[in-house]
C-alpha cells in the first residue's frame, strides 16, 4: 500500500471512529451529570418551590422517567441532531444557545491564537538563534513565566493597568453598548463589520478584542515559544545545517529556509489541540473579561444542572476536539513524510 | 549529508518555501504592523464611548447604560422568578397593582382602584383601566388580564405556585372588570398581584399551555419595549404609546458583565452610567468613599432581603430549645455586620424586616446582642460543659461569600467567648446540593438568604413557620418549615398564620404578627441576622436614580 493510500485509509477509519467517540463522550457526560449531587428542580426552581411544583416540573421535562428511558430519548434526539431545549431558559433550543454564544468564543480563540503564534514563534526563533545570550535566557524565562502564570490573575492585572489606569482599552465586554453592534452575518464581529463595510465598527471590535486576546495569546505563547526554541536549537545542530553552513549559506537563510520549517512541525500538533481546548475551555478569560462566550454559558448551565445544555455543549466541544485532532493528523501526515500509518 | 536527508530537505523546501519566505521577508513588516495596529486600536479609544473621560458615558444620547452582573434566564413573566429576570420584566410591564414610591403601600396600576373584597374574603373584584395598548398594538382589557393570569397559572413556570396555591378562578366579568376567586382567604392577595410576573401580556404574542414559554421576547404594556435580547446586552426602547407617565430617558442599555470585579471596573472607567447589583461589600465600600469625594453618586435604599440561620429541631443538640436560645443569645449582629458587610446592612431582630410596621425587635428584647453570660447559663443548665460541649455543624452554600463570612464570624465569637462549651464546625457545600438537602434535614444549622415574592409580612412568616402536618415529638413532616430546614411545628403558630391570612383589618393583623414574632423568639427555629441594604451607583450628572421597595432599579425616572 502506498503512503497516500495508507493515509486515505487512515482518514476514513478516523472519520468512521469519530461518531463512536462522540457517542462515548455523550454517554459519559449523560451519566456523570446524573451522578452529580443536586437535582435540576432544586437548582432551578430553588428551595422555596413546593415539592408538588417540583414534581410537576420534572414530569413536564421528562426528568421523572427511568434513567435508561431518559438515555434512550436523549440518544434518539442526538441522532436527529436535536440537542434538546434548555431547562433554565425554557423554550430555548440548545442549538440556539450555541449559535448565539459560539461566535464570541471562536473570535476570541482565533485572535488569541494569532497572538500566541506570533509572539511564541517570534521569541522562540530569537531565543534559539542566539544561544547562551541574554535573548536566549530571556526567551526561556518568558516561556516558563507565561506557562505558569494563572490566566485570571494576569487578566485582572492587565485590566487594571491598561483599562482602569491608562484607559487604553475597555475593561470588559465584546462591543460598546452605546453603539449598534455589527449586523449579524457570521456572528464574528470582525468579519461582520468588514463585510458590512463599517470600519468604525471594525476598530471598535478590535478595541474590545485586544486586551482579552493579548492576555490569552501571550499566556499561550509560552507553549509555542518552548517548542520552537527546543526544536530549532536541535535542528540548528543537525548535520544538514552544518553542511549548509559549510557551503557558505548565510545564517539568516539557514535559519528561515532550512531549520525553521523542521522546527515548526510539532507546532502544528500543539496548535490544533490548543485551539480545540481554547474553543471549549477559555472560561477564565471569558469570565475575567465579561466575554459573552460559550464557556461562560457552560459554567452557568453546570451550576444550574441544566442537563440538556451541558450535554449539548459538551458534545459540541467534543465534536470540535475530535474534528481538530483528525485535521491535525492529516496535516501532520501531509507535511511530514516520515509519518507512516 | 546522505541522500535521504537531502531528499527530505528538498521536500520540506517545497512545502515550506512560502512560509519561510514570509517569515524571513515579512518578519519586520509583521512587527511593525503589529505595533501600528496596537497603537491604532489603543489610541482609537477617543472615538469610543466606553472609556470616555467625560462625567457620563457620552455618545449615547439620552440612553442610560446600566451595568450589572445579572444575566436574565428568561424574559417570560410566567417563568421569571429571579431578580435578574424580574427587574427587566418589572420595567417593561404593568401589573394590576404596584408599590408607591419608597413604600410598601399598594397603588393601582392597570387597575383603577384597590379591589373590592367580598365579606368572606374569597372574591376580589378589580376595576380595569381603559385606553391601554400592548407593545404589539393589541388593546388591553379585562379579558387580556384574565389571559395573562391564566397563563401564569397554567403554563407551570417557576413562580406559578405563588398563585396556584391561592387562586381558584379568574374571570373577566366585563370589559373593565376582573373577578378573582380564592381557594381560601388571603389578606395579602393584592400584594401578590404586584409581583412582576403577574403582569399583562399580549394574548396575540403568547400561548396558554404547560411549558409554552417565550424566554427571549416580551410584549407587555409597560413604558419600555424590548428591542434587543443579546448575549451580553439587553436594549429597551421607550414605548411611544405608553398610557402612563413617559420615561425621562430615551432607552436603557442593560450591559451584562460576568463578575463584580468587571462591574466595578466598568463603572470606575465610566463605561456604564449606573452600577446595579452585584458588587462585593469591599467594592461598595470603595465606591462609597469615592462618592463622598464627589466622584460619583451613591444611592442606598433599605432592602427587603433577609439573612437568617435555620436551626433544625430534629438534630441533636438542637432538639433542646435551650441550645437554640443559647445560640440566639450568642449572636452579635453588630460584629457580624461590621466584619462581613462593612456595616452595609441593618441588624435584624425578627423574621419580619423593619420595612413593615408590624416589626418587633423580639430577639433584641429577649436575648440582646452577644449576650455571652446568658448563652453560657442556658447551655450549662442544659447539661453542657467543657468536657461535654455542644458540637454543632453550620452549613452554607459555597457560592455565598457573605454566608461563609457570617458562619466564620459566628464560630470565632463562640471560640473566643464560650470556653469550649459551644463548638461550631463550618461546612460549605455546592449550592444545588445545599438547597436540595435542606429539606431532607441533613443540616443542623443552615445559613441562607430570603428574597420576598411580595411585600407583606406574611411572606416572611408563612414560608418559614407553617406546617400543616407534623407533631410536637417529630417536628414538621410536611410543610413550609420542613422546606426551610427548621422542621418547626407549633399548632398555635399554624393557627395564628391562618388568622392573619384571613384578617382584613390591618390593626388586627398587626397584633397577630406581634404574637407570632414573640413565639419565634421563644422557640428559636430561626435566628435573623441582617436585613439587606441595596446600593446603586450613578455617574455624576444623572438624576432620578432610585430603587423600588422590592430592590428593583426604576428605569423610567433616570435622566441625564
Amino acid at each position: 500500500m502506498s503512503r497516500y493510500q495508507a493515509l486515505r485509509y487512515y482518514i476514513i477509519v478516523r472519520l468512521l471512529l469519530a461518531p463512536l467517540m462522540l457517542w462515548a463522550i455523550a454517554t459519559v457526560v449523560f451519566l456523570l451529570l446524573r451522578a452529580t449531587p443536586g437535582d435540576p428542580a432544586d437548582a432551578i426552581l430553588g428551595g422555596r418551590a413546593p415539592e408538588s411544583a417540583k414534581q410537576e416540573w420534572r414530569k413536564q421535562l421528562g426528568l421523572d422517567l427511568p434513567l435508561w428511558l431518559q438515555y434512550v430519548n436523549y440518544m434518539g434526539s442526538l441522532l436527529r441532531l436535536d440537542l434538546g431545549k434548555s431547562l433554565t431558559s425554557q423554550g430555548q433550543a440548545v442549538w440556539q444557545v450555541i449559535v448565539d454564544y459560539f461566535p464570541a468564543t471562536a473570535e476570541l480563540a482565533i485572535s488569541s491564537m494569532i497572538v500566541a503564534l506570533g509572539v511564541g514563534i517570534g521569541i522562540g526563533i530569537l531565543s534559539a538563534s542566539r544561544p547562551g545570550t541574554f535573548l536566549d535566557w530571556g526567551g526561556r524565562l518568558f516561556g516558563i513565566v507565561t506557562y505558569s502564570l494563572p490566566m485570571f490573575w494576569v487578566g485582572m492585572i492587565l485590566q487594571l493597568i491598561f483599562a482602569v489606569q491608562l484607559g487604553w482599552f475597555p475593561s470588559s465586554g465584546r462591543f460598546s453598548s452605546s453603539l449598534p453592534a455589527p449586523e449579524r452575518i457570521t456572528g464574528l464581529y470582525t468579519i461582520d463589520s468588514i463585510l458590512s463595510g463599517n470600519l468604525a465598527q471594525f476598530f471598535t471590535t478590535l478595541h474590545y478584542l485586544a486586551l482579552p486576546s493579548i492576555t490569552l495569546g501571550v499566556l499561550l505563547s509560552g507553549i509555542f515559544e518552548r517548542i520552537v526554541r527546543v526544536n530549532l536549537k536541535q535542528t540548528l545542530q543537525a548535520d544538514y545545517v552544518e553542511a549548509a553552513r559549510a557551503r557558505g549559506i548565510p545564517e539568516r537563510k539557514i535559519l528561515f529556509s532550512h531549520a525553521l520549517k523542521n522546527a515548526l512541525i510539532p507546532v502544528i500538533t500543539v496548535l490544533g489541540l490548543t485551539f480545540a481546548s481554547l474553543l471549549g475551555g477559555a472560561i477564565l478569560t471569558e469570565v475575567t473579561f465579561s466575554w459573552p462566550g460559550l464557556a461562560n454559558k457552560l459554567y452557568e448551565a453546570i451550576s444550574l444542572r441544566d442537563y440538556p445544555t451541558v450535554q449539548g455543549l459538551l458534545v459540541f466541544f467534543g465534536f470540535i476536539v475530535v474534528g481538530a485532532s483528525i485535521v491535525i493528523d492529516i496535516l501532520n501526515a501531509y507535511v511530514d513524510p516520515r509519518i507512516r500509518y | 549529508m546522505n541522500n535521504s536527508t537531502g531528499c527530505k530537505i528538498l521536500i520540506f523546501k517545497n512545502r515550506f518555501s512560502s512560509l519561510a519566505k514570509s517569515l524571513g521577508g515579512m518578519g519586520k513588516f509583521f512587527c511593525l504592523f503589529g505595533l501600528c495596529l496596537f497603537l491604532v486600536i489603543s489610541c482609537g479609544k477617543g472615538s469610543q464611548t466606553t472609556v470616555s473621560t467625560t462625567k457620563v458615558a457620552s455618545g449615547n444620547g439620552d440612553r442610560i447604560t446600566v451595568g450589572t452582573t445579572l444575566r436574565p434566564r428568561t424574559l417570560d413573566p410566567a417563568d421569571a422568578y429571579e431578580v435578574q429576570s424580574l427587574v427587566l420584566v418589572y420595567n417593561m410591564s404593568d401589573r394590576l397593582y404596584t408599590y408607591k414610591s419608597g413604600s410598601t403601600e399598594l397603588k393601582p396600576q392597570l387597575a383603577t382602584a384597590l379591589p373590592k373584597v367580598s365579606p368572606d374574603g374569597l372574591t376580589y373584584t378589580i376595576p380595569i383601566r381603559q385606553g391601554v395598548v400592548f407593545h404589539d398594538g393589541t388593546p388591553f382589557n379585562a379579558k387580556a388580564m384574565e389571559f395573562s393570569i391564566q397563563r401564569f397559572l397554567q403554563n407551570g413556570g417557576k413562580p406559578s405556585f405563588l398563585l396556584k396555591d391561592v387562586v381558584d378562578s379568574v374571570k373577566a366579568t366585563s370589559e373593565q372588570e376582573l373577578t378573582i376567586k380564592l381557594k381560601k382567604p388571603f389578606a395579602a392577595f393584592p400584594a401578590l398581584l404586584a409581583f412582576p410576573g403577574v403582569c399583562a401580556v399580549s394574548p396575540q404574542a403568547y400561548e396558554l399551555g404547560a411549558g409554552k414559554f417565550q424566554p427571549s421576547k416580551f410584549v407587555g404594556t409597560g413604558p419600555y419595549k424590548l428591542t434587543q435580547y443579546g448575549t451580553d446586552l439587553v436594549r429597551l426602547d421607550v414605548f411611544d404609546k405608553y398610557w402612563g407617565e413617559k420615561p425621562l430617558n430615551q432607552g436603557i442599555n442593560w450591559q451584562i458583565l460576568s463578575s463584580p470585579a468587571n462591574l466595578f471596573n466598568a463603572f470606575r472607567t465610566k463605561a456604564v452610567d449606573v452600577a446595579y447589583i452585584s458588587l462585593e461589600p469591599i467594592q461598595i465600600k470603595t465606591l462609597q468613599e469615592s462618592a463622598k469625594k464627589g466622584d460619583w453618586q451613591a444611592i442606598a435604599a433599605q432592602g427587603s432581603a433577609v439573612k437568617f440561620m435555620a436551626l433544625n429541631r430534629n438534630q441533636k443538640p438542637l432538639d433542646n430549645a435551650a441550645v437554640r436560645q443559647a445560640i440566639a443569645a450568642l449572636i452579635d449582629r453588630s460584629i457580624i455586620n461590621q466584619r462581613v458587610l462593612y456595616n452595609q446592612a441593618e441588624a435584624l431582630y425578627s423574621m419580619v424586616p423593619t420595612t413593615f410596621n408590624v416589626y418587633k425587635p423580639v430577639f433584641k428584647e429577649k436575648y440582646g446582642d452577644g449576650n455571652i453570660n446568658q448563652a453560657k447559663q442556658l447551655l450549662t443548665a442544659a447539661g453542657f460543659s467543657q468536657s461535654n460541649p455542644a458540637k454543632i455543624q453550620i452549613w452554607h452554600s459555597s457560592t455565598s461569600p457573605t454566608s461563609a463570612s457570617a458562619a466564620q464570624t459566628i464560630k470565632a465569637i463562640a471560640d473566643k467567648n464560650m470556653e469550649g462549651i459551644l463548638q461550631f464546625e463550618i461546612n460549605p457545600v455546592e449550592s444545588a446540593t445545599f438547597f436540595k438537602d435542606i429539606s431532607k434535614g441533613l443540616y443542623p444549622i443552615s445559613i441562607f438568604d430570603w428574597y420576598p415574592d411580595f411585600l407583606d409580612p406574611d411572606n416572611y412568616i408563612q414560608p418559614f413557620l407553617e406546617c400543616p402536618k407534623g407533631s410536637l415529638a417529630n417536628g414538621c413532616e410536611e410543610g413550609a418549615s420542613k422546606t426551610q430546614g427548621s422542621f418547626y411545628y407549633n399548632p398555635k403558630v399554624n393557627q395564628l398564620i391562618a388568622q392573619e391570612r384571613q384578617e382584613q383589618n390591618p390593626k388586627n393583623r398587626q397584633k397577630i404578627f406581634t404574637e407570632i414574632q414573640a413565639q419565634v423568639a421563644i422557640d428559636v427555629p430561626y435566628i435573623p441576622l441582617w436585613q439587606s441594604k441595596d446600593y446603586v451607583f450613578a455617574q455624576n450628572g444623572l438624576k432620578g436614580v432610585q430603587l423600588d421597595p422590592s430592590q428593583f432599579l426604576i428605569y423610567k425616572t433616570i435622566q441625564k
